[in-house]
């Protein structure tokens, strides 16, 4: 990534480029605990109310859904974690005010969104688990 | 890269060398500057004080304002308390009781709690990013006289015995069926406060990211603005939602359309849907804002940074997207299928872990340093003790079997007070001890402080931990009394005296406010010893904000850079100047906050109180059912609107002012467009809420289908196939047609792009009358289901109206060269409200056209 740099026209849409993989990252995680969530309650509201598909098969459906999503959320925090790069540069807080110092704290805070994304969607399948039936 | 350089990029060097901020200013010359700077911001006087737009200004009463309509509503608590004190008591009537609850509830959560937030950001927002005002002061301004329009009209109403009696979350039936406007004024009158909640979020989050000073990169803003950028972000996504069902409720009021009568296929729980996706993430959006302040307030008093930034932001925003996961848990006992109920359940336990993670990381930050225990952090213990006993009981709640047994007793007004005095009113209280000194350059009293505390600590206690015990025992709530002999008569005795010393806290703290200060020495500059930016104000006050716009780089600017308030004060940094005598701010970059454009700020005007005014009539009149007057007042508010943006907005600098010094070196343009500009961001945000509260009634619609077996009823007239599709070419056309004009416009081909945006008015309007062909055959009073279709065609016709106005207006600026083929902002955010504009318009066109079909082939 650039370092310090002259003023440049267009500079939003430029760091926004740059930047474009992480600010992916930081965003996919709670998109995903939202999908998830919105899958759990839709599907289940439409087997129980209107009866359109059977309930087992939704939660078995909405299981396997699950472990997918924890794949994925799993995997953008590994990313974020690489990005975060604490292993190699030793900084955790990132409070530096240069570039590589912003790239860091992305990273970062795309593996924290990552890990609260994951306990979300762990928590919010457990009924799908522990619950049976529409009752 | 080889683009060449345009005439109008940012010039000079970036970020500043210690060699040229070390350079003195000729004093001269600095007094020169200072002179003209400080004429520029100078505060009107006089009767024009009122017009006023200054952040300081509005900002301050704008939390006079909140803080007067908590005091009332904390009056109806007294009187609510004065007439629970005993058994069979008559001091009011069973219905001023209704009132009484309702408005207090309403008030304390829509006319105190959100707005107060908002209030108190736009006070110190502006100081910790070292910015001269926010974005968009006319718009605060606005928002101001609205809230302060709507809100004297939902209290005044109790003093004509009028006020709404349903409970504060007005649920149907019992509200859409209450005698009398109560109902309206709170549909209406609330709406009209959270269309300014809205506008005030918008700009609070444009801010955060726009107005930051030079080299305040992401990572190192201050927490408050974390927190800003979350709240707003809640803001917008959680009240459209509730202002799509005001809209439906009040269509069932007004036309008697009937969304929540199950007679003719409504569903009154369609509202506690709304409502709750709402009411759920209301809750944090009191609540966040009071870490904030804790968060600004405890690092300051351990005298350390704060442990964990990254992860005390990442909390927030993490609490911020769970919260919206949880509203179901209001609605545990309305028969929801078990395992729905579970999702919602478990997702309230998780919301604990990232609360719990900032909690933690201000326990740590307080460890980690050397704690000075002043006044601010007196109120900010107690609320950490308040809040924590608050978030047991609600564990207790979240588990759907308990709340099966205590729903609607006194066990959870209990509950939600000490949420809400732990999360909302203590931390408030210290901020206001903290910020005081910069808000009004004098100190509070300690001493008044202290007894203050103590007093509402205690009497607090007193008079909702006995509550627990009341509702155990099994008193509901929003009763108007109760018959002797069932064990409630001495807690509530108990709860009643103390309510009082409550009240008597709270007057020692007003006093202490407002009592005159004249004889009181100023406060020193930074009496805490903090580091963040809003302290290196000016004492005695200077409306100017700040001197010179720091450079930033780091969290604690004034902690790790001794030299800055010198050169602050020395004006050695940016914007040092008002050469054109014009208040100017520096817009920078959202990620990386590199200087981008000077951008002049609005100044004093009656404009915001005629818009103001006029919007007010808009949502009152219809309490009354006088409509043409309120579409009168409608036309004059757009007007006004109008004539507001024509003159003073986006206009295009002379060609010698294109570029400007903006000190140190660098040369910034003073006009930008698109992206780069801060009004694009405050369109984009806006339409995501727009676009929430329209996918709210669309999700309505799916609603009907999921829970109603014949939803459509069998035999039922559908939207007409041929309007439908009429309308969906037609607005799609229009879409292309501004698409059109704004490539051409760019080009340097202005014939030809006018041509396309009157043409893609007329589009529009073709797309308009072919949704009223379509909902011709439909009588929405019959059943819900014509009923949603037409308010889903409503929503659209008024949107499309407005694109019509902003095509119009783009039109008539290009004509009166206010739009050239560079200065084109307008046309670019014009285009982004046609873009979400298109996209509902063809949503809804699916709806009507083909759901339907789709629909009564496939439900059993
Ligand atoms: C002087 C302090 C206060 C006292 C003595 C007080 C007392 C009460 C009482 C007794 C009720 C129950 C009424 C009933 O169910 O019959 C109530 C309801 C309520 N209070 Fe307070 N309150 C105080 C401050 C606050 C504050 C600061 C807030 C919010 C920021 C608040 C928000 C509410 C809400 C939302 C309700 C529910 C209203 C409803 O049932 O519709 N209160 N309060
Ligand atoms: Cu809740």
């Amino acid at each position: 990534m650039s370092e310090e740099h002259a003023p440049r026209p267009e500079e939003d849409r430029r760091e926004f480029a740059e930047e474009t993989e992480s600010l992916w990252r930081v965003t996919f995680a709670p998109a995903l605990w939202a999908l998830h969530f919105l899958a759990c309650y839709g599907l289940v509201s439409l087997a129980c109310a209107r009866g359109l598909f059977p309930i087992g098969a939704t939660r078995a459906g909405l299981v396997g859904l699950t472990l997918l999503v924890l794949a994925g959320i799993a995997w953008l925090g590994w990313r974020g974690f690489r990005q975060w790069d604490v292993h190699s540069t030793g900084r955790r807080a990132n409070p530096g005010g240069h570039a590589e110092d912003r790239h860091q704290f992305l990273g970062h805070a795309a593996f924290l969104l990552a890990i609260i994304s994951f306990i979300g969607v762990i928590f919010v399948s457990l009924p799908l688990i522990m619950l049976e039936g529409c009752r | 890269m080889t683009k060449e350089p345009s005439d109008t990029a940012p010039r000079g060097p970036f970020p500043p060398e210690e060699a040229m901020l070390a350079e003195p200013v000729p004093p001269e010359l600095d007094a020169a500057r200072t002179a003209r700077l400080r004429a520029a911001w100078k505060a009107p006087t006089g009767w024009r004080y009122w017009s006023a737009v200054n952040n300081t200004e509005v900002g301050k009463w704008y939390s006079l304002t909140a803080l007067f309509f908590m005091l009332c509503a904390g009056v109806m608590a007294l009187i609510i308390r004065l007439q629970l004190a005993v058994p069979e008591n008559e001091l009011v009537s069973s219905d001023r009781f209704s009132q009484l609850f309702t408005l207090h509830g309403s008030a304390m959560m829509f006319l105190f709690a959100v707005p107060m937030f908002e209030a108190i950001s736009i006070l110190i927002l502006p100081g910790m990013l070292g910015a001269r005002d926010m974005p968009f002061p006319r718009l605060s301004a606005f928002g101001y006289w609205c809230f302060l329009i709507g809100g004297v009209f939902v209290i005044g109403s109790i003093l004509f015995d009028a006020a709404p009696t349903s409970g504060w979350f007005m649920y149907p039936p019992l509200a859409t069926q209450a005698e009398g406007p109560g109902s309206d004024i709170w549909l209406l009158g609330l709406s009209f406060i959270e269309v300014a909640s809205i506008a005030a979020a918008v700009e609070l989050i444009v801010g955060t990211l726009k107005c930051r000073p030079p080299g305040m990169r992401v990572n190192l803003m201050p927490l408050y603005a974390w927190y800003v950028m979350v709240v707003g972000g809640m803001i917008l996504f959680a009240f459209p939602p509730l202002i799509a069902g005001d809209f439906l409720f009040e269509l069932e009021r007004s036309f008697d359309w009937p969304f929540f009568d199950p007679t003719r296929g409504g569903d009154p729980m369609l509202w506690q849907h709304l409502f709750w996706i709402f009411g759920h993430p209301e809750v944090y959006i009191i609540f966040l804002p009071s870490i904030a302040i804790a968060a600004m307030i405890i690092p300051t008093a351990a005298r350390r940074p704060i442990v964990g930034y990254s992860w005390i932001v990442l909390s927030a925003v993490g609490t911020g997207f769970l919260s919206f996961g949880l509203w179901v848990h209001h609605m545990f006992t309305t028969g929801l299928p078990n395992i729905s109920l579970g999702f919602f359940s478990a997702a309230s336990e998780a919301v604990v872990i990232p609360t719990g993670v900032q909690l933690f990381a201000f326990l740590a930050t307080l460890m980690a340093g050397r704690v000075k225990m002043s006044l601010p952090m007196l109120w900010i213990a107690g609320a950490l003790a308040i809040f924590t006993t608050g978030g047991l009981t609600g564990l207790m709640l979240a588990i759907a079997p308990f709340d099966f047994q205590v729903h609607d007793t006194y066990f959870v007004v209990a509950h939600l007070h000490y949420t809400l005095f732990g999360g909302m009113i203590f931390p408030v209280m210290a901020g206001v001890y903290y910020f005081y000194p910069f808000i009004a350059k004098k100190l509070l009293s300690e001493r008044l402080g202290r007894w203050a505390f103590w007093l509402i600590f205690t009497g607090f206690n007193v008079t909702f931990l006995p509550m627990h015990l009341t509702g155990l025992l099994g008193m509901p709530r929003r009763v108007y009394t109760y018959p002797t002999g069932l064990g409630w008569d001495g807690l509530n005795l108990v709860s009643s005296l103390a309510a009082f010393v409550i009240a008597a806290g709270f007057a020692v703290f007003v006093w202490d406010l407002v009592r005159p200060k004249g004889g009181q020495p100023l406060a020193p500059r930074n009496p805490w010893d903090a580091g963040t930016l809003e302290w290196t104000h000016d004492v005695p006050e200077e409306t100017w904000g700040v001197r010179s716009i720091p450079h930033v780089t780091s969290r604690y600017p004034l902690w790790d850079d001794p030299a800055l308030l010198a050169r602050i004060d020395a004006g050695r940094y940016y914007l040092p100047d008002a050469e054109t005598g014009r208040r100017e701010t520096l817009i920078t970059s959202v990620i990386d906050a590199e200087p981008m454009q000077i951008q002049r700020v609005t100044g004093p005007s009656w404009i915001p109180h005629v818009a103001a005014g006029f919007t007010g009539g808009a949502f009152i009149f219809p309490t009354f059912h006088l409509y043409w007057p309120a579409i009168l007042c409608g036309i004059c508010a757009v007007s006004a609107i109008l004539w507001w943006l024509w003159r003073d907005t986006a206009r295009p600098p002379a060609p010698e002012d294109e570029m400007r010094d903006a000190g140190l070196g660098l040369r910034l343009p003073t006009y930008a467009a698109g992206p780069s500009s801060a009004g694009w961001w405050a369109m984009w945000i806006t339409m995501f809420g727009d676009a929430t509260a329209f996918s709210s009634v669309i999700f309505g619609f799916f609603f009907y289908w999921t829970a109603q077996p014949d939803f459509p009823p069998p035999g039922a007239a559908h939207a007409d196939g041929t309007g439908t599709a009429l309308a969906a070419l037609a607005f799609a056309a229009a879409w292309g047609l501004a698409r059109a004009a704004q490539r051409l416009n760019r080009g340097g081909r202005r014939e030809p792009a006018r041509l396309a945006l009157g043409a893609g008015a007329v589009a529009a309007a073709a797309g308009i009358g072919g949704l009223l062909l379509a909902v011709a055959p439909l009588s929405p009073s019959s059943h819900v289901y014509p009923a949603i279709l037409c308010a889903i065609a409503v929503w659209i016709i008024a949107h499309a109206g407005l694109g019509i106005v902003m095509l119009l207006y783009c039109l008539a600026g290009s004509l009166a060269g206010k739009l050239t083929p560079r200065h084109d902002a307008d046309l670019q955010n014009v285009m982004l409200f046609w873009h979400f504009l298109a996209a509902s318009a063809l949503v809804a066109c699916a709806v009507l056209g083909l759901a339907p079909g789709l629909m009564t082939g496939g439900a059993p």
